[in-house]
This record gives structure tokens, C-alpha cells and sequence, in this order.
């Protein structure tokens, strides 16, 4: 279970979040929406413990994550991004095994049985097992995303944290990532997954969390976030209801719909 | 097959080291004197004065240089950064050149150059901090730029030089050479060695975590900021070693760990490991032809690894890579 209460975060004088209060189940499905700027990836950040913050607190679990140290809270929190980076030649399994890092300490050498099984079965939950040694560079963005998923996965983590896993993705490959975090909360983790498009969103999470200008305006169920004043506040455009193959109603904008 | 081979490399050049000199020796003869480290005699001062101290400083300076470039590539996650890049090397030098000018004693010059080089090191690292750790960005820009500075005081140096003895003993440093070092300059520089290899050895795993950038590093539970600081000291400790070993030896810290990447890949635990064993191999081998080529005279081992180093590395690394090539850089780990 994660918590904030009164999370307040500043960075170089300029407030990024401010006051937000939140509580996310264990096993929920919470995705992040916003528009660019609007906090959704400091916030992740912040629950990560990559930012510190100015004022409030949040908890893992119930323990204060700040007082948590760092390799137990890799322990407990997996943070997924997919920011692309210079990448030496590495193999796939090399990658993902950078997920093991916080259960071992620094003198520990050799892999241990059971970093091999995790590895093993965080590539299988993204279906890359025959990826395991073909070379990171190779791959295309979406089997990259999958990668990064992967790494967070062998982190064995109950929480994992995700941001815009989805962009730049074709929209199939997209839903076979959403579905995947889908299934991993339907066997007990709890996922929260900044987004951009609002209908996958929809189709897939239990609660939406909605920001605008570092400030959370909703944290609901999506019927009941995906409402006109809602979006118009978080997005600035007015939208609207349109029918569509799947889900069977997307929302779009509503100057295109000239209604 | 290639753990044998890091093994069995430096083994056959200290050999081919100690054999090799201005007088040659036959195998039995050194073989002979080593079993007998009591004896007396000619042969045996060559051996236990002359070849063995200048093996093991060979073998010091370029395990020291080759694990220094490969924690420095993987701090800063950029392959064109060398040991000399935090002005250890700079500074060093242009202590060791006004001492020399000043008329300081031959057996304190080194000393000096020691302190200058981690002073240097410490005044970049607090140039480069940002919060808690330090930017990488920052400290290539405060090296590269220290070491300009120290470049022009070892200008001035060698033209406020009074005698050409002076300049050519300043020269002779720049260059880089193991000429005339023995066991006490080994002694002085071995124990800071060994901990910069051990500093070294201990960030193993972060370096392998920033693999995949700063920021997942942390995500993984890596303290950035100390990992930086003990690869930062790591670093400074086997520079300024080998610098007052052998002065500038340039080459081995760059390209050793490309070498050492193509033949076992970046897996830090086995990478560097192997970059010591195969800095090792290079500066014992190059030492061994330095003293032989123009032999009584010496060649300076930079000389000598910038004209045979570069050409062979250009070949190897710049070549159009074939996919077997490109699979050898991974393969292995």
C-alpha cells in the first residue's frame, strides 16, 4: 500500500506537487494522467525516493519511505522508465539483471540461484525468453519497453512504478503491455502507471489519478475522473464521446468532432 | 579458455621481461638467480636490482592505469575518458617539474608528485560537486581544464629551466619511462596501488548498475554519490601511483578497457580483473622491447605505445564491425 499525505516538492524554488494526499491499495491499478508538466513523473520519482521532498511524507507499506534506505526500498518499489540512454553493448539478461542489484551487497559477487529463476521469470512475464541474448541495441522500441519492465519485475518488487510505459508504442503492442501490467496486479502487485492516452486509461485502470499543475484534481474510478470539467481543467481542451472499435466509446477532442 | 589466457599473459611477459634487456639472460640463468635470492654477483644484482623491480613497477603501473580508465569509462559512462582526465596526472607533473628546476632531491620528487596529484583530484571532485555527488559533466570540464593549467606551469618550468639537465630530467618525467626506478619507488607506490585496486574491485557492482544510466542505478537502490566517491578515490589512488612509477604512460588507461570490453564484455567483475591482467601484460611486454630496441639506451614506453599502441587499436576497433566481432563483445560474460 502506498500513502502521501501532504506531499509538497520543490525544485530549484519552482513547486513541481503540492499538497498532494493519495492512498493506493495493494493490487490496484492506478494510472497517472496529466498534461506534460503537470507532476506525473516527479510524483513517480517522489514515490520512488529519487526526489526528496519539502514537506508531507510517504509510506510503503506503512514505513516512511524516506527513512527506508535505499536498497530496501529497491526492494519494495521497482521504478520502470524508459528515458532511452546510451547503452553499451549489452545482452538483454545482462540488463534485466540489474534488477537484482539491491539483493545483493556490493562484495557479493556471483549471481545467486535464485537471481537467475527471478531473471528467468521476469523475461517470461514479458514473453522476451527468446530475447534473453540478442543485444539490447537490436531491439525496437517496444520490445525495449519490455526490457525496462522486465529489470523492474527481477527487482521482485510488490510495487511497481511505471512511467509512460506506453508512449511511442504502436497501439497493439501498447495494449499488450497494459495488459500485462493488468494481469501482474491481478497476482498481487500494485501498479501505478503514469499514461498519456486517456482511453487506455480507461480500459485498463482501476482508479485514475488525475493531475493539473502539481496539484491532484481527482483520484477515482475512470467514470467517474473522465468527466468535461475534470479534463477541461487538466487538459485546457474541451472533449468529447465519440463510438469506436475498441474501447467501444474513446474520448477525443471535441473541436474534431465539430460538436 | 580466456581466464587461462589473462593468467597466463602477464606470466609470459614478466618472463620475456626478465629475460630481455640491454645483456640478454638464458632462461636457466634467471631461473637459477631467482631460486637463489642470497647469492652475489653481477647476473644476480641484474636480476634482483635491474629486471625484477623494473617487472613488478611494469607490471603496477599498467595494472594501475588499465583498471583506473576502466572505473573512470563507467563512472562517467563515456569511452573517451582516461586516468589522466581528473588532473592527477597534470598536477603531478607539473610538481614534479618545478621540484626538478628547484633543485629538489631525485628521491623526493616522486613524493611530491604523489600529494600534487590527489590534491588535484580533490580540488576537481570539489569543482564537479553538485548536491550530495558529483556531475559528470562538470568534473571532465574542471579536469580538462586543471589540466591545461598544469600543463602551461610545466611550460613555464622547462623555460625558466636553467640548465638543459634540469629540462631533460623534466623531459625524461613527461615522457614517461621506468628507467632508473627500483624497489624503493615500488615500495613507496605499491601500497596505494593495491588500495586503489581494491577500491576499485569493491565498486564492481555499482559500476555494472550505472550501466543503464544514473537515474535506473538509483531505482535499483544504488547510492550514487558515494559510489562516485569511492570510484573517485579509486581512480586518483592508481593514477598518482603510476605516476610516480613511470610519469605520463599514456595509451594503456584509454584502450586497455576497450580491449578488455571487446574480449570479455562490460561486465565489471570480469572486466576488470581483466583489464589489470591485460594493462599488465602491455606495460611489462612494451617495457621489455623499450629496453631492448635501442638498447643501451632506453626508448620511453609512451613513445613506444603511442607508435605500435594506436595503429593496432585503430585497426582493431575501428574497423567495420563484422557481426562476429560485434557478438565477442557480449558473448563472454
Amino acid at each position: 500500500m502506498i500513502e502521501l499525505r501532504g506531499v509538497t516538492l520543490d525544485v530549484g524554488g519552482r513547486a513541481l506537487l503540492h499538497d498532494i494526499e493519495a492512498r493506493v491499495a495493494t493490487g490496484e491499478f492506478v494510472a497517472l494522467l496529466g498534461r506534460n508538466g503537470a507532476g506525473k513523473t516527479t510524483l513517480l520519482r517522489a514515490i520512488a525516493g529519487l526526489h526528496r521532498l519539502r514537506s508531507g511524507e510517504i509510506s510503503i507499506d506503512g514505513a516512511p519511505s524516506a527513512h527506508l534506505p535505499a536498497l530496501d526500498r529497491a526492494k519494495r518499489i521497482a521504478f520502470v522508465t524508459g528515458d532511452e540512454i546510451f547503452l553499451e553493448s549489452l545482452l538483454v539478461r545482462d540488463v534485466v539483471s540489474i534488477g537484482r542489484f539491491p539483493h545483493h551487497r556490493w562484495w557479493q559477487w556471483n549471481a545467486a540461484p535464485d537471481d537467475d529463476a527471478a531473471v528467468d521469470s521476469a523475461l517470461a512475464a514479458v514473453r522476451l525468453e527468446a530475447f534473453a541474448q540478442r543485444l539490447f541495441s537490436t531491439l525496437s522500441a517496444g520490445e525495449r519497453q519490455r526490457v525496462w519492465i522486465a529489470l523492474g519485475l527481477a527487482q521482485e518488487t510488490p510495487i511497481l512504478l511505471l512511467d509512460e510505459p506506453t508512449s511511442h508504442l504502436d497501439v497493439g503492442v501498447a495494449h499488450d503491455i497494459l495488459a500485462l501490467l493488468r494481469r501482474l496486479t491481478r497476482e498481487g502487485k500494485t501498479v501505478v502507471c503514469a499514461l498519456h492516452d486517456i482511453n487506455e486509461a480507461a480500459c485498463y485502470a482501476d482508479r485514475i489519478a488525475l493531475l493539473g499543475d502539481g496539484a491532484l484534481l481527482a483520484l477515482a474510478p475512470p467514470d467517474a475522473v473522465l468527466t468535461e470539467p475534470l479534463l477541461q481543467r487538466a487538459y485546457g481542451i474541451a472533449f468529447a464521446r465519440r463510438s469506436a472499435l475498441l474501447p467501444d466509446s474513446v474520448l477525443v477532442a471535441r473541436s474534431h468532432v465539430g460538436t | 579458455m580466456r581466464a587461462a589466457a589473462l593468467v597466463v599473459l602477464p606470466l609470459l611477459a614478466a618472463v620475456l621481461s626478465l629475460l630481455v634487456g640491454s645483456t640478454s639472460l638464458s632462461p636457466a640463468a634467471v631461473a637459477s638467480e631467482l631460486l637463489h635470492p642470497h647469492a652475489t654477483g653481477v647476473l644476480h644484482t641484474i636480476v634482483w636490482q635491474l629486471r625484477l623491480p623494473r617487472v613488478c613497477i611494469a607490471a603496477t603501473v599498467g595494472a594501475s592505469l588499465a583498471l583506473c580508465g576502466a572505473v573512470l569509462q563507467g563512472m562517467l559512462r563515456n569511452p573517451l575518458v582516461d586516468p589522466y582526465l581528473t588532473g592527477v596526472s597534470a598536477a603531478a607533473a607539473a610538481a614534479i617539474a618545478i621540484a626538478i628546476v628547484a633543485g629538489v632531491s631525485a628521491a623526493a620528487t616522486p613524493g611530491i608528485g604523489f600529494v600534487a596529484g590527489l590534491g588535484a583530484a580533490l580540488l576537481v571532485a570539489a569543482l564537479a560537486r553538485r548536491g550530495g555527488g558529483i556531475d559528470s559533466n562538470r568534473l571532465i570540464l574542471a579536469g580538462v581544464s586543471l589540466s591545461t593549467l598544469f600543463a602551461a606551469i610545466v611550460t613555464l618550468a622547462l623555460v625558466r629551466a636553467q640548465s638543459n639537465q634540469y629540462a631533460s630530467t623534466v623531459v625524461a618525467w613527461l615522457a614517461g619511462s621506468m628507467a632508473g626506478r627500483g624497489w624503493p619507488e615500488l615500495a613507496t607506490a605499491a601500497p596505494y596501488a593495491a588500495l586503489g585496486a581494491l577500491l576499485a574491485f569493491a565498486v564492481a557492482a555499482p559500476l555494472n548498475a550505472l550501466r543503464v544510466g544514473e537515474l535506473r542505478a538509483r531505482s535499483v537502490g544504488l547510492n550514487v554519490n558515494r559510489a562516485q566517491w569511492i570510484m573517485l578515490a579509486a581512480s586518483s589512488l592508481l593514477a598518482a601511483s603510476s605516476v610516480i612509477l613511470a610519469g605520463l604512460v599514456g595509451f594503456i588507461g584509454l584502450i586497455v578497457p576497450h580491449i578488455g570490453r571487446r574480449i570479455v564484455g562490460s561486465d565489471a567483475r570480469v572486466l576488470l580483473p581483466a583489464c589489470a591482467s591485460i594493462g599488465a601484460a602491455l606495460c611489462m611486454f612494451a617495457d621489455a622491447v623499450c629496453r631492448r630496441i635501442v638498447a643501451p639506451a632506453e626508448l620511453p614506453i609512451g613513445v613506444l605505445l603511442a607508435f605500435i599502441g594506436v595503429p593496432a587499436f585503430l585497426y582493431l576497433y575501428l574497423r567495420p564491425a563484422s557481426a562476429s566481432s560485434r557478438d565477442a563483445v557480449t558473448k563472454s560474460i
